[in-house]
């Protein structure tokens, strides 16, 4: 009789066929292709009854690693999934909600940003434009319109950095097709109506309607909000961050184009409103857009009609449109793996849309477990302490990356946005980043994490683009790096106009993705 | 601007074609988009390489001309120095262009011979289009059998580099060439059959191409390569200043 601690881990559970499961059981299952005696079983269970909430439409740079190494390609994946090309987000009305307020926070690095800082000499330069149009060319392209590659350029690579817009209704088909047909992940459609636990604590297996037990050594929970396994079973508690985050609620509707060849934004638009702010993404098939506030602020009529007065502003009402009413709980898990369950996805926390982070943090929580996977059961409990640690750290990350977005806002047209600014609704850790922010350019080591969620660079966007001013010491700058400076933002200029020239529209490159797919090579 | 127009019996019947083609604004160009049936004919002078379509990024073989955009190194002092020029060349000032009739809804539209007026190819002394009946001249059947080959090619071809796509059959390879006065140019943007995918290919798989006729296009392309060489003789000939000595291989 093998001990509890040697029990080999080769079966995994994902519970839950929304996007988290079928991401995370496409990553494990890529990650470990063998399958049968000497392999690993990679299994998902999902219930007929409750079809998944597609937890969002915008992804990270990230996600194309996390489809290639799936064993997607991009053509399929853009055709299927009603995806376009996503280069980062134009926010409006953030910083004092007046017509000219706007900013981008694009996903390319800012010029000179692998080798090093040059935002102190654009902070005092006082013709530059603006920090984004400055420093990065990919701002030009987002302005335009345009596709951040050409129909030539292979998969999963482009001129700039991107990431997508995708339908979260078909992106967990697409993926689950993937996974059963070309990775040997069992799929199992029952309802689960109990859990069991061995005398240890560990979960044993799952009691399921059709009355097949299904065992596994890891269960990993994509249950969604109901947090089946590390919320039900286990009791991991909820820790809310609505203090900070007071975004609780949000309207969503789908809006089809006027036109077939209508233009398709390559940004996702995020427009201030009163007490929150609006998503507008451009799918290849139609936009979804939606108001997300805080129901402390706003009643939820209050809120529709400014929704839809954001949307007849751009003539798009006429249409019989159906809003959604969502709730939204934001925080997340106290430990996100406990034993032998690991959450993923809603089930591990959600904050709110802005900066799209639900769907990167479920690839990086796929490629930790992948990662960290323990032999056997007794390597679980450091594996789960290593990933907590992170886990933890990034997403307080998050929050405090988040709320920086508002607590940098000098609006002061509604309680919302004042509400915001008041001291003890900022995290401490902000706080005293934005002292030292004041004094200091963001920068990598400013993290004490290597794989950071929001980089430096995320920080440099937000804080420049929303007017924040940072005074370094004269004698911490010097004229080769001023020189320097000056010379990449020109460079960044000339690189913006060749670029704009070449690059085709948004829409003109999925159309013709649609017909012709891109090249693998 | 190129002006072309559906050739008519009667608006066109004494229209005469030059007969010394390819004319200069035709001629020079680096690279020429080419079809497999053409591969047999072209190995014994060009370097053949697959390159990516700009507009549908697609991959098609194409003949290498030249090292730089413009430079045809076949097309010296008017003439072309080979004995056999690739159809794309050669059906010019003349195209195919797809009309759909009025009343023909949901017919496939038909494809007519049109001609380039803006290309400088009309003459007194040349070819004739049409018979003083109105019936096409020998020339013209040419003309329309070269554009019948040339769209089937291009059928052919998408099949063909579609599958060595989907095969990984394909690889990118640059060429880095120093010229004989010291000058040096990368080749970017070609593609070419990746060996050792070729080598490790499953049997199934290569019965397959074998069968379609690929496996065959496919040596006759690699074997075309070698030509890449002479391509660099001639431009070093160019260089310095040689231009009376000619392989004799190359003359007409």
């Amino acid at each position: 009789m093998t001990s509890q601690t040697e029990l080999p881990i080769r079966k995994i559970l994902v519970v839950g066929g929304g996007t988290a499961g079928w991401l995370t059981a496409g990553v494990l299952a890529s990650r470990f292709p063998q399958r049968g005696q000497d392999g690993i079983a990679v299994t998902l269970i999902e219930s007929l009854g409750q079809p998944p909430i597609g937890v969002g439409e915008g992804t990270w740079p990230t996600i194309r690693s996390t489809l290639k190494q799936i064993g997607v390609t991009e053509t399929d994946f853009l055709r299927e999934c009603d995806a376009s090309f996503k280069q980062g987000t134009h926010f409006e009305k953030w910083v004092d909600g007046s017509d000219a307020d706007a900013y981008y926070h694009p996903f390319t690095l800012p010029v000179g940003f692998e080798d090093r800082n040059l935002a102190p000499y654009w902070l005092e330069d006082p013709r530059a434009r603006s920090f984004a149009s400055s420093m990065c060319f990919q701002s030009e392209l987002c302005a335009n319109g345009l596709a951040p590659k050409q129909i030539t350029t292979p998969e999963f690579t482009g001129l700039a950095n991107y990431a997508y817009h995708l339908d979260a209704g078909k992106f967990g088909p697409f993926l689950r097709k993937h996974c059963v047909e070309k990775l040997g992940v069992n799929h199992v459609y029952d309802d689960i109506v109990g859990v069991q636990s061995d005398d240890a604590g560990d979960i044993s297996h799952l009691v399921t309607k059709s009355g097949k037990p299904l065992a596994a050594d890891l269960f990993v929970d994509c249950s969604g909000f109901s947090a089946l396994l590390i919320g039900k079973h286990l009791g991991v508690p909820f820790v809310s961050k609505k203090d900070v985050l007071f975004i609780d609620k949000a309207w969503a509707v789908q809006i089809p184009y006027p036109t077939e060849d209508a233009p398709i934004n390559s940004v996702t638009m995020a427009t201030a409103q009163s007490s929150g702010w609006v998503w507008d993404i451009g799918l290849s098939t139609r936009r979804g857009v939606g108001y997300v506030f805080s129901s402390r602020h706003l009643t939820d009529e209050s809120a529709l009609e400014e929704l839809k007065n954001y949307i007849s502003a751009r003539g798009d009402l006429s249409q019989n449109l159906s809003f959604r009413n969502i709730d939204i709980n934001s925080g997340y898990r106290q430990e996100f793996w406990t034993r032998n369950c690991v959450a993923v996805g809603l089930s591990a926390g959600f904050l709110e849309p802005l900066e799209a982070s639900a769907i990167v943090m479920i690839e990086l929580s796929a490629k930790s477990i992948a990662n960290l996977l323990p032999s056997n059961r007794g390597g679980m409990r450091q594996a789960a302490r290593v990933f907590n640690d992170t886990f933890r750290y990034r997403w307080e990350h998050i929050v405090d990356f988040l709320k920086l977005h508002y607590a940098l806002s000098r609006r002061s047209d509604s309680q919302f946005w004042i509400d915001n600014r008041s001291r003890d609704s900022i995290p401490d850790s902000l706080h005293a980043g934005l002292q030292f922010w004041a004094n200091h350019s963001p920068w990598h080591d400013d993290f004490s994490h290597r794989e950071e969620v929001f980089s430096a660079a995320s920080y440099q966007y937000i804080l420049y683009g929303m007017g924040f001013q940072t005074h370094p010491a004269p004698w911490l700058l010097n004229d080769r790096d001023r020189d320097l400076a000056r010379e990449k933002m020109n460079e960044t200029a000339q690189y913006a106009k060749v670029l704009t020239a070449s690059l085709p529209g948004n829409r003109d490159l999925l159309s013709k993705v649609r017909r012709y797919g891109l090249q693998k090579i | 601007m190129v002006n072309r127009v559906v050739l008519n019996n009667q608006i066109h019947r004494d229209v005469r074609i030059a007969a010394t083609r390819p004319t200069r604004e035709n001629a020079e160009v680096n690279t020429v988009s080419v079809i497999p049936r053409e591969f047999p004919r072209l190995v014994a002078h060009y370097p053949i390489f697959y390159t990516k379509n700009a507009e549908t990024g697609r991959f098609e073989p194409s003949a290498l001309l030249g090292f730089q955009p413009q430079e045809n190194l076949f097309f010296v002092d008017g003439r072309w120095e080979a004995a056999y020029v690739p159809l794309q060349i050669q059906r010019q000032p003349f195209s195919l262009i797809s009309r759909r009739a009025e009343d023909s809804a949901g017919k496939p539209p038909s494809l007519e011979v049109a001609l380039d007026l803006s290309q400088t190819v009309q003459s007194q002394e040349g070819e004739r289009l049409f018979l003083e009946d109105g019936q096409p001249t020998k020339f013209l059947q040419g003309i329309t059998s070269m554009l019948s080959a040339l769209v089937a090619g291009t059928k052919e071809t998408y099949a063909f580099t579609g599958r060595l796509a989907e095969l990984s059959l394909i690889e990118p390879v640059q060429i880095d060439i120093e010229f004989v006065n010291g000058s040096e140019t990368k080749l970017q943007g070609l593609y070419w059959i990746a060996a050792a995918a070729l080598k490790a290919l499953p049997a199934a798989q290569l019965a397959e191409l074998r069968d379609r006729e690929f496996l065959e296009w496919m040596y006759f392309q690699m074997a075309s390569i070698s030509h890449v060489s002479g391509l660099v003789a001639r431009k070093n000939r160019l260089l310095c200043g040689v231009t009376a000595a000619r392989p004799q291989e190359d003359r007409r």
